[in-house]
C-alpha cells in the first residue's frame, strides 16, 4: 500500500473550478513517476442544460468535507487493489461555484501500461459518482436554482 | 451529553440550517424523532444518515460527541 500511502494524504477538494493549471501541474507532479507508462484523465465539466426554458449558468458545489476524505481514500484504496499496474489515482472536486464550461471534476490514473489506466479512470469516476457526498445545486438564468441528483 | 447533526444539500436549503445540537439523545431513532419534529418539512426529502462518516443502516447508540450527518442523494462530477 505504499502507492495509496504517497497519494492520500491531500485534499480531494479546491475551491472554484479546476484550471487548466491545475490539470497542467497534475501532469508535472506525474514526471516523478517514471514507472509509469501513461496517463489516464477525466475532466467532468459543468452542462450548460436547458431545463423548462431556463439555461443551467453554473453549478453551485458543497461538500461533507470529512467524509469526502474517508470516501475518497476508500475509491483510492479498492481501485489500487482491483487494478495491480495502476500507480497513482488523484482526485480533485471543487466545491463553490463554478461555471458553465468549467471543469469541476478532475480524476488522473497512470499504470504501467494504457489499458488499466484508462479502465481505472472510468471506474474511478463511477466510484465517485456513486459514493462521494456531494451535492450540486444548480443556477439557471433567471437566477433561481434546482437541487440536481446522480442518475 | 451533546450530538452534533450537520445537514446537507436541500436539506440544508429546507431546513434553513446548516448545524444544530442536540442534548439527550440517546439514539439514532430518538435523535430522528426530534429532527422530525423540529423540521418536520425533512420527511418529504429521501436522505440517508452518516454516524461519524459512515453510512449507517437502521439504529445506532449515541454517545458525546458524535457527529450525525443527514444526507440527500449524492451528485458529485
Amino acid at each position: 500500500m505504499i502507492e495509496s500511502d504517497k497519494y492520500m494524504n491531500y485534499n480531494y477538494l479546491i475551491e472554484g473550478p479546476v484550471t487548466s493549471g491545475i490539470v497542467a501541474s497534475l501532469i508535472e507532479k506525474m514526471a516523478a513517476e517514471k514507472h509509469s507508462g501513461g496517463h489516464s484523465y477525466f475532466l467532468g465539466q459543468v452542462r450548460s442544460d436547458v431545463i423548462d426554458g431556463k439555461t443551467v449558468v453554473a453549478i453551485d458545489y458543497s461538500a461533507y468535507e470529512g467524509m469526502v476524505k474517508v470516501q475518497a481514500d476508500r475509491i483510492v484504496t479498492s481501485i489500487l487493489a482491483e487494478f495491480q499496474d495502476v500507480r497513482t489515482v488523484r482526485i480533485l472536486h471543487s466545491t463553490g461555484i463554478v461555471k458553465a464550461g468549467e471543469i469541476s471534476l478532475a480524476v488522473m490514473v497512470s499504470a504501467g501500461h494504457r489499458k488499466q489506466a484508462i479502465d481505472a479512470c472510468a471506474k474511478t469516476v463511477e466510484l465517485i459518482k456513486e459514493l462521494l457526498p456531494v451535492w450540486k445545486k444548480e443556477i439557471f438564468d433567471d437566477n433561481s436554482h434546482a437541487w440536481r441528483e446522480n442518475q | 451529553m451533546e450530538v452534533k447533526v450537520l445537514f446537507f444539500g436541500v436539506l440544508a436549503e429546507v431546513t434553513g440550517t446548516a448545524v444544530k445540537h442536540y442534548s439527550d439523545v440517546g439514539l439514532i431513532s430518538d435523535l430522528k424523532h426530534r429532527i422530525s419534529d423540529d423540521f418536520p418539512e425533512v420527511v418529504h426529502y429521501n436522505f440517508r444518515i452518516a454516524l461519524n462518516n459512515q453510512i449507517i443502516e437502521g439504529d445506532a447508540n449515541l454517545k458525546a460527541g458524535d457527529e450525525v450527518a443527514y444526507l440527500p442523494p449524492f451528485a458529485g462530477g
